[in-house]
């Protein structure tokens, strides 16, 4: 039965393969069994031999360095308010051979990111596998890009400048290119250390060119610049800048420059120039424009100079403070030169002459002091050398040495002779601190995150210029200026008094030579004058309405001078304790010659404001632990951190007053 | 007297080897085709286990037609060699309709059903096994003629040939050619008509090839990958960049890099260089000799069949699995032009999964029935000559 299935189902064939059959399968099984060896053969070439070769061109197409750059570090304020910061950015590139339609893909882009469709066009076609679209994009543009749902269009982080307070400091902070390098202010000053270094990361790429994975990711924190802190006060950088722009608009003046400093450590608290521009808007501003014209420029300042030359003076005995000087009337002959005075004087006290503002009162002056003291003098103020603040391009001024008698002249009323702005506030610091001139200084600390400290700039004496004593009588004489029959009665303020000078320097013609019609008015103030705490020194460039730096630039400097020390604490000088400080000025008055030169300021002033040394601790909770630190060291308290991450616990409680330099306990947690 | 297959249920005696063997390289298959095809499957579908399932779906249904051919027994399929033939001729014609034929990478060759796209080619290349081995088993000494013997194999074959390269399908037309003339030369055809025709072949296939520039630049591509890197020579260039990356131990399996879409058709044809890279030479060897297992066990069914018909028809299968293998595992690693043969068993494709899965069935079935030296007492077939005790 079985047999007869199989003869009906092989109805073909019953026979058994033959010999030869056999023999050719087998040669056929022999040949293809032969075949599966040279596969294998092969393999072993390419997996072993060639293996190094083939590894390399594959890992060249998916292994790209991708560079990370650097974030840039933050600049803060002294209390440890961002300034500049980096922020992650889009920015969008295309991998040119997913596009089906490049010139529709070209003008679609184009069309949303505002940019030339044929230039975006020509773009795309050189490039091969990548070409930038447009860096560092608009939240709005990314969301439009993205809404065209282009294949081959990948986005990139990258970190983009902000500048949380916009043109606040504008000119101090300068500006950073798309390309992420400084181009101005202390952006370039300090373009090493906030720019930090750049990462090669490798990371796997597809063939879609995204990026897939990348090995071990970088440390965020070990690829951020350093940080700089500076000595500006953001409040009153802001006081300091509306004023001046209050200012300059009311003399229908060109320009203006404003610096606020602390005499005691000569730390800059505030430094502007008007007008102002953005920084988070590049193209809005010429690099003249964002000049830091306060910082870097040169002026004849003209009369802000004459208490110098009286200090001097009296230092070396060459006048007496009671001494009177005959001021001719109005008009001195020099030669074939005439002096004149705005108004006509007879005899004048040193204070006189300083309260009128008389350049013939002041020549006299400075013929008995002498022109080798006279330079001596300036130069021991700190003028014809650079202030240090470490910004790129500051100017240094200059002292010609004056032979003609009309120039010490000039030079006696703070012609013929250029400083900086700083230069000038910076000597006016000297007098208000007793006669020591402190080096006056912007940036605080430079911090890389790791907590290393790169830089840090503590205050720091440069010379005693002249003694306490001369000092302080010259300060007293300056609080007649703002008396009425003084330059400036419009810097007087209600509740404190007030030291300060009045400039008004004609300008340089650059074109014909000699000088202009054009003015520069100025004033700087010294507040209180008991024991100052500010200077405050306004300039304004060609005003038009009034040329007078008492009625131009006082207003201002009397502006600044009252929002920042209601700011700061500092109490009126007279109400509370006028006797109390005259006393004390008093007990002082006499200038014991061997007394050692004491920060007699400081002393004032913890005296007389019991609140002057204390601060507020501010809510740090969740703050990452190194801005934290930046505001703790920015109010002056001493941080210790325990543990790493954001701030968790902080002690003493957010809202205690202290005292500076006290310690403040920081918890850390990760997340 | 009912009609019953040849070996009564309880004889199967299924050759462990060859099962085991099958068995491996489609799970092997599967594990790689999730390993080439997850990403791209998430990108386009969202669902990395796409290719998976449906390879995994291939496979059950390749079982089942692996145990329904096991079950029939192959005597069954002489019957059925000329419906199975007419069936692959119609279907070859069908997919050439636009409508009923759906194209895929410039290339007509699948029919979609519900649920399933069946690949033509495949099947014709099954049926054309069994017609062959049908054929020759038949006319056994008029093999050596040329009118009887060799002419009418040629015409059918040609025809075959012609339908596969209409859509176009050069691998699989290559493979109906080879498979004509292992089993012509196996069964006896006379050397000179075999060689003759080949000769006379060549000018033929060379206009085939230069009249077509997407031929011509594949093979130049072929003879120098690398200044091509960048398009034709594409994906061998980045096949032996990943094979190379392998090694002797692999990345590990899931780390290849080369799938994320560099290599296109990672899961189907190229699916080899991931193993490579993935697996290393010792996936290669283990792979390779899982094939080795395939023919060796193949060639001894053929050896041992009991007639002619299952001789051939395991000489037949066994060569469309090798010669398969063999071509694709070459093309992937540069040795051939790219052909687009499926490395049998491993790629990813229903048809090609299903069908050869049915062929092992095929192949078991003969080795089953195998009439050897070794164990003629179990043997369940007649004696030679199968005349009746």
């Amino acid at each position: 039965m079985r047999t007869q299935t199989h003869l009906r189902a092989a109805q073909v064939s019953v026979d058994a393969p033959g010999r030869w059959v056999r023999l050719r399968v087998a040669m056929l099984g022999a040949v293809l069994l032969c075949l599966l060896g040279v596969v294998l053969v092969r393999a072993v070439k390419l997996q072993v031999f060639e293996r190094e070769r083939l590894e390399g061109l594959a890992r060249d197409q998916y292994v790209r360095h991708i560079e990370v750059p650097a974030r840039r570090g933050d600049i803060f304020d002294r209390r440890g308010v961002p300034l500049a910061q980096s922020v992650d950015v889009d920015s969008v590139w295309v991998d040119p051979s997913l596009l089906t339609d490049v010139p529709r893909a070209a003008r679609a882009l184009a069309k949303r990111l505002s940019l030339d469709s044929g230039e975006l066009e020509a773009r795309l076609m050189r490039g091969k596998r990548f070409a930038w679209v447009k860096r560092q994009l608009k939240p709005r543009e990314g969301d439009a890009v993205r809404a065209l749902g282009l294949p081959g269009v990948g986005y990139t982080k990258e970190p983009r400048r902000f500048y949380p307070q916009r043109e606040l400091a504008a000119h101090v902070l300068g500006m950073v290119g798309t390309d992420g390098h400084g181009l101005e202010g202390l952006e370039r000053a300090f373009e090493d250390e906030l720019s930090g270094e750049s990462a090669q990361v490798p990371g796997l790429r597809d063939a879609r060119g995204r990026k897939a994975l990348v090995e071990g990711a970088a440390d965020p924190e070990d690829h951020t610049g350093a940080s700089v802190t500076l000595t500006l006060d953001r409040h009153i950088q802001y006081v300091a800048e509306k004023a001046l722009a209050k200012a300059v608009h009311d003399a229908r003046a060109v320009a203006g420059m404003v610096v606020v400093m602390d005499p005691a450590t000569g730390e800059v608290l505030a430094l502007a120039n008007h007008p102002r521009f953005n920084p988070n808007l590049p193209g809005s501003a010429t690099l003249a424009q964002m000049r830091n014209r306060a910082a870097l420029d040169l002026y004849e300042p003209g009369s802000t100079m004459k208490p110098f030359v009286v200090a001097a003076a009296l230092e070396a005995g060459a006048v007496g403070p009671d001494q009177t000087f005959d001021c001719e009337q109005g008009a001195l002959r020099i030669g074939s030169h005439t002096i004149n005075d705005s108004h006509a004087y007879g005899l004048l006290t040193p204070e006189g002459i300083l309260r009128v503002s008389s350049n013939i009162g002041m020549t006299k002056v400075a013929q008995r002091l002498g022109r080798e003291r006279l330079v001596a003098a300036f130069q021991s103020f700190g003028f014809g050398e650079r202030s240090g603040l470490l910004l790129p391009g500051e100017g240094k001024g200059s002292l010609p040495f004056p032979r003609a008698d009309v120039a010490l002249a000039t030079q006696s009323f703070g012609q013929g002779l250029t400083a900086t702005v700083v230069q000038v506030t910076a000597a006016y610091a000297a007098l208000a601190n007793g006669g020591q001139l402190m080096r006056p200084f912007l940036v605080s600390r430079v911090v890389d995150p790791d907590g290393v400290v790169l830089l840090e700039n503590k205050p720091t004496k440069v010379r005693q210029v002249v003694s306490q004593g001369t000092a302080r009588r010259v300060v007293r004489m300056l609080e007649s200026v703002v008396s009425k029959g003084g330059t400036a009665p419009r810097a007087a303020m209600p509740g404190y008094r007030v030291a300060g000078k009045t400039g008004t320097a004609q300008k340089v013609d650059t074109v014909a030579g000699g000088y202009s019609d054009k003015r520069i008015a100025s004033f700087v103030g010294m507040v209180p004058a008991e024991a100052p705490r500010l200077v405050v020194h306004v300039v304004v460039d060609e005003p038009k309405t009034d040329v007078y730096g008492g009625l131009v630039a006082a207003p201002a400097v009397r502006e600044i001078a009252e929002a920042s020390l209601a700011y700061m604490g500092v109490p009126p000088s007279q109400a509370v304790s006028r006797g109390q400080v005259v006393a004390e000025v008093g007990r002082e008055e006499p200038p014991p010659a061997a007394e050692p030169p004491r920060p007699a300021v400081v002393e004032v002033s913890v005296a007389g404001s019991p609140g002057g040394g204390a601060v507020r601790i501010p809510d740090l909770q969740g703050q990452v632990g190194r801005e934290a630190v930046a505001r703790l060291v920015g109010m002056e308290l001493t941080p210790r951190l325990v543990g790493s991450g954001r701030v968790v616990t902080q002690r003493p409680a957010a809202g205690s007053v202290v005292e500076k330099g006290a310690l403040v306990t920081l918890e850390l947690a990760s997340r | 007297m009912s009609v019953k297959p040849a070996p009564a249920p309880g004889a199967v005696r299924l050759d462990p080897l060859l099962l085991g063997a099958v068995l491996a390289l489609v799970s092997l298959g599967l594990v790689m085709v999730y390993s080439a095809s997850a990403v791209t499957a998430e990108q386009r579908y969202g669902d990395s286990f796409y290719f998976l399932k449906r390879q995994a779906v291939a496979a059950v249904l390749g079982l089942l037609a692996m145990a329904f051919l096991l079950k029939l027994g192959y005597r069954r399929l002489a019957r059925l060699s000329y419906p199975l033939l007419l069936t692959a001729f119609v279907l070859l014609v069908l997919v050439l309709i636009p409508g009923i034929g759906v194209t895929a990478g410039g290339a007509r060759r699948w029919i979609r059903l519900p649920l399933y796209s069946l690949q033509p080619a495949e099947f014709a290349k099954l049926a054309w096994v069994v017609y062959l081995s049908y054929s020759l088993a038949k006319k056994r000494e008029k093999v050596a003629t040329f009118s009887v013997g060799f002419l009418p194999h040629v015409l059918v074959g040609g025809v075959l040939i012609l339908l596969c390269l209409q859509q176009p399908d050069f691998g699989s037309a290559v493979l109906l050619l080879t498979v004509m003339f292992l089993l012509l030369f196996a069964a006896g055809a006379k050397l000179s008509y075999l060689v003759g025709s080949v000769l006379l072949a060549l000018p033929l296939g060379y206009h085939a090839i230069a009249s077509s520039p997407y031929r011509m630049k594949r093979i130049q591509a072929f003879l120098d990958p690398w200044p091509h890197r960048h398009d034709l020579g594409y994906q061998v260039a980045e096949s032996l960049m990943s094979i190379g990356s392998g090694g002797v131990t692999g990345l590990g399996l899931g780390d290849g890099r080369q799938k994320l879409f560099f290599l296109p058709e990672a899961h189907t044809d190229f699916i080899f260089s991931i193993i490579g890279e993935e697996l290393g030479l010792i996936g290669v060897c283990v792979l390779v000799a899982l094939y080795g297992v395939v023919l060796w066990r193949g060639v001894r069914a053929s050896l041992r069949a009991p007639e002619t018909f299952g001789s051939y028809l395991a000489l037949g299968v066994t060569a469309v699995i090798g010669f398969q293998a063999v071509v694709n595992m070459s093309v992937a690693m540069g040795m051939l032009p790219t052909k687009g043969l499926t490395l049998p068993f491993v790629s990813y494709g229903g048809s090609s999964l299903t069908l050869l899965m049915a062929a092992a069935g095929v192949l078991l079935s003969v080795s089953a029935t195998a009439e050897g030296p070794v164990r003629p007492r179990t043997s369940s077939v007649v004696p030679p000559r199968g005349v009746p005790a």
